[in-house]
């Protein structure tokens, strides 16, 4: 039986038509056309289909959409501001932090996620935010880079 | 200068907008979901299977099964890149868990699901065989009826007197080393949209093998190849899982049966693990030395356990399953024994190092116990019997460009080998390891590229290269802007896409940034030549008193007298200017004796590691790992690092922590919460990249090299830390621990001993 829910989602407000048991990674994807939430292992263990959930990172296959009902929802769709790449994404450019990239987007939200937080973040945090994304092209000594490198910038910005 | 030049992958900025495009971003007017209804049992005839429950589910556009095949107009059932021995969906046998058996078209994927959940098929169950060795003994149960001892092939290396050389080694050391299936674990899954409109075939499908796809769906549906369309999108990671043929046959006869209408089939992460595995692989090496270390005579005998279908493995074991399990040495009498063996597991094909993988495994490790044995260092042991240029392999090639020795050393440098370090104290105890390896790339094969000049002065690049994160296409179009002197961002990468590009073999066994890369660099002189034809006229010139340079075309003796190419054209009245290119391997060994020309060239890597073991739980920590690779000329320096780095990690995981238990042919750890892959923990404390470069050499693909050598290097330092030899991967802690502790019990799952060490192979 389907029910109405509303989802704030990049800022944006959107009512679903959906069954309560629906997966926001289906709703975010198919009825909302984000395709950077990416379906990899369906179980909360690669991290592929991360999203930020009033700002904390989750897996979307892991959530009901009656579970996140009038919740704030970011995707990496939501995370440019006027076409402009967030220094996160630059980061991953310019650290060549990503071959094929599927996992790009998830690697991204955990660490706009960490530097809301942590904003001067050791390895002991960068390890606790990002282990729970796996890249198999094994891309991990660059994505640490990118995310150290953003870190710093943001640090030099707000200072 | 865009060779050699750091620049970032061609669609870098789609890729963190996570816009770019995988197949399961395509959206087609009309698509319906397929669904694929799979044996739940390892070996059983199928007694009765109705579809008609399905047929009944409201949304349900279609069901194939095997009586849909082989009737006038129909396609064929059985399919096979090398032996015809797989059917699209299962007839009167199933041979594997998971193996397909019918197919649902349905509006929804909650109708397909039903639908599979309805149909109704009775199975009698057969016995069943998963171990190789077993497998290949009399009287085990066939998997397929007209292959005796389940051993579809056997191939054979023969060089030297293998029985007199023997006879002059001081020292002969015997031993056994398997490694078990595992899984690629692309987080992409394969995907196929396919849809047939009057005749003609569409496909889009993860492949890596366009061409080869193409070839063998005509041949199932009786087309000419041209009637069969294959257009790949960018692959999430592919690593071999998606070579060849996979789920095409049965996605396009699903849309042959709905006809007219795009039909899409993604599979989930459980249908992963039974599309295409590792080998199951044993291997018996034995190897003569003389005591001041001289390796006279080796002999080795690999079971490649192929699973249900024997797929690519016959291609592989005619070549790459013998010349990649014998080590970079000079040896001067070989025999090589490889068998391809059937058993009720999914089928095995490609995967990232293939077959050298399992090769470097047993040789590397094999070399650590020989000097042990002798009293040696084992960098000494190397150093000794290494192939250097000119030197003759075993297949009777000579090897020019040989960097064995440098990339080892290298390695051995960068870890500080041979200086004094903490051995550790306590629970915490380290240790040094060291590997190298080699490995063949395609012999026989071809690649062909297509350059277009169009007016607007930009440049396409045809090419049937896949790109699947490796950043090939980057390299491409950085050899196209070398080779054509124009900006990087005038040129479009175009394909794959079989019905625009030219044909290429593969894009496997590292051979694309080699291989694709030399027909550009061909396609890219004959464009030049064409400009210099179309430009001699037009600047009152004979051909050989003009240069072509990068845009323009001057007068060798006036270079203020010059001409755009896009003026060129203009002028010819032409929209375009073409060259086409073909560039092609040679050679391939006698399958009886293992003689020939098994590569055009060689992949040469190796890796040193120091690990610290904790002999309270066996765990492994990785201090610092030093991978090197003879990396010949190289393309983008970032780019090429990037794949070194992945080599390591990847071997990691293959080393250490990844294995498809099957319990009676049941996949017990299906998913990536059983089956763990490398997270950001497991990373070793330091990761040393080293690129031998050449800039006067080849073009080498760099996404393998380094990977063999991780096994045998771990393996080899925990045998300096703690005098245990592990010979069956992965290592985990629990191996680590009960071998350490005497602990003699078989810790593997049922059917998951393809070759008990106290036995030995056959």
């Amino acid at each position: 039986m389907k029910q109405t829910f509303e989802l704030r989602v990049n800022g944006r407000v959107h009512r679903i038509e959906a069954a309560p048991d629906r997966r926001l990674l289906e709703v975010l994807r198919e009825d909302l056309g984000l395709g950077s939430v990416r379906e990899g292992c369906g179980i909360g263990m690669c991290g592929a289909c991360t999203v930020l959930l009033g700002g904390r990172p989750v897996s979307s296959c892991l959530l009901l959409v009656s579970q996140v009902h009038h919740q704030e929802i970011v995707t990496v769709e939501g995370l440019e501001e006027n076409g402009a790449l967030h220094p996160v994404q630059r980061a991953f450019i310019e650290h060549f932090a990503f071959q094929c990239a599927y996992c790009t987007p998830g690697f991204v939200l955990s660490a706009v996620a960490m530097l809301e937080r942590e904003p001067d973040p050791d390895e002991q945090v960068l390890l606790e935010y990002l282990s729970g994304n796996l890249c198999r092209c094994g891309s991990y000594l660059n994505i640490l880079k990118a995310v150290r490198a953003a870190a710093q910038g943001r640090r030099l910005h707000s200072s | 200068m865009a060779m050699g030049q750091s620049v970032p992958v061609r669609d870098a900025e789609a890729r963190v907008r996570g816009t770019l495009p995988y197949l399961s971003d395509l959206r087609l007017p009309g698509m319906l979901v397929a669904k694929i209804v799979r044996s739940p049992f390892p070996h059983a005839r199928i007694r009765r299977l109705d579809p008609r429950p399905a047929m009944g589910i409201p949304g349900v556009v279609a069901v194939l099964t095997a009586e849909d095949f082989d009737r006038p107009g129909a396609p064929r059932l059985v399919y096979g890149v090398d032996r015809k021995d797989q059917p699209v969906v299962a007839r009167d046998r199933v041979r594997y868990v998971g193996e397909p058996v019918a197919a649902i078209a349905a509006e929804t994927p909650e109708a397909a699901e039903e639908a599979a959940r309805v149909i109704e098929i009775e199975y009698e169950e057969q016995p069943a065989v998963f171990d190789p060795i077993e497998a290949a003994q009399p009287g085990a149960p066939l998997v397929h009826e007209d292959c005796p001892n389940n051993i579809f092939l056997h191939t054979r290396l023969r060089h030297g007197d293998l029985e007199a050389e023997f006879a002059t080694a001081d020292l002969i050391v015997e031993e056994t080393y398997t490694t078990p299936p595992a899984s690629h674990a692309a987080l992409e899954p394969h995907g196929v949209i396919a849809w047939w409109e009057d005749g003609h075939l569409t496909l889009w499908s993860t492949t890596q093998a366009p061409f080869v796809v193409q070839e063998t769906l005509a041949e199932i549906f009786g087309l000419p190849p041209e009637s069969v369309r294959v257009i790949v999108p960018p692959l999430g990671g592919g690593y071999g899982g998606k070579g060849y043929v996979r789920l095409e046959p049965l996605a396009a006869a699903l849309a042959w049966k709905v006809h007219g209408r795009p039909v899409r089939l993604i599979l989930d992460r459980f249908e992963e693990f039974v599309t295409l595995t590792r080998h199951a692989v044993c291997i018996r090496i034995r190897t003569g030395v003389r005591r001041d270390g001289t390796l006279t005579a080796r002999q080795v005998e690999v079971y490649w356990g192929a699973g249900a279908y024997a797929d690519i493995t016959p291609r592989l074991l005619r070549s790459a399953g013998l010349v990649r399990v014998v080590g970079p040495y000079r040896i001067p009498a070989v025999h090589v024994d490889a068998y391809g063996v059937y058993t009720h597991l999914p089928p095995a094909g490609p995967f990232r190092g293939t077959m050298s993988f399992e090769g470097a495994w047993a040789y590397e490790s094999h070399m650590d116990t020989i000097a042990h044995q002798l009293g040696m260092d084992p960098l000494e042991l190397r150093r000794k019997n290494i192939l250097r240029p000119g030197d003759r392999f075993c297949t009777g090639e000579v090897i020019e460009e040989a960097f064995f020795l440098e990339c080892l050393e290298a390695a051995a440098r960068c870890l500080g080998w041979g200086q004094p370090y903490e051995k550790g104290k306590g629970i915490l105890r380290r240790g040094r390891g060291l590997a190298v390896m080699m490995k063949s790339t395609l012999p026989r094969s071809r690649s062909e590229c297509r350059l277009i000049l169009r007016a607007d002065g930009r440049l396409e690049l045809h090419t049937g290269t896949v790109e699947m994160g490796q950043g090939a296409h980057t390299a491409l179009a950085q050899i196209a802007a070398a080779e054509t002197g124009l900006p990087l961002e005038r040129i479009e990468v175009i394909g794959p896409d079989t019905a625009r590009v030219p044909y290429d073999a593969t894009t496997s066994a590292s051979r694309s940034t080699s291989m694709m890369g030399a027909a550009v660099q061909k396609a890219a002189f004959r464009l030049k030549e064409e400009i210099r034809q179309r430009a001699a006229p037009l600047l009152e010139a004979n051909p050989d008193e003009i240069i072509v340079r990068a845009g323009r075309v001057e007068l060798q003796s006036r270079p203020e007298i010059w001409i755009s190419w896009e003026e060129i054209l203009r002028r010819h009245g032409l929209e375009t200017l073409e060259a086409h290119s073909v560039f092609e391997t040679h050679g391939g060994l006698n399958p009886e004796t293992g003689q020939g020309i098994a590569s055009p060239h060689w992949h040469q890597g190796a890796g040193a590691c120091e690990i610290e073991v904790d002999i309270e739980t066996g765990k492994i920590r990785i201090l610092h790992y030093c991978a090197a690779a003879y990396a010949g000329r190289v393309v983008n320096p970032a780019l090429a690092e990037l794949q070194n780095q992945g080599n390591v990690v990847f071997g990691l995981g293959q080393a250490m922590m990844e294995q498809i238990v099957f319990d009676h042919g049941q996949p017990t750890n299906a998913n990536l919460s059983d089956y763990p892959i490398p997270s950001l923990r497991d990373l070793p404390n330091e990761l040393i990249s080293l690129l031998l470069e050449s800039p006067e050499g080849n073009i080498h693909g760099l996404g393998e090299m380094t990977l063999p050598p991780v096994a045998p290097a771990i393996a080899n330092a925990l045998f300096d830390a703690i005098g245990v030899r592990i010979r069956d991967l992965p290592i985990t802690p629990e191996k680590v621990w009960r071998a350490l502790h005497g602990d003699e019990a078989d810790i593997r799952a049922p059917g998951q001993r393809p070759c008990p060490s106290d036995r030995g192979c056959p």
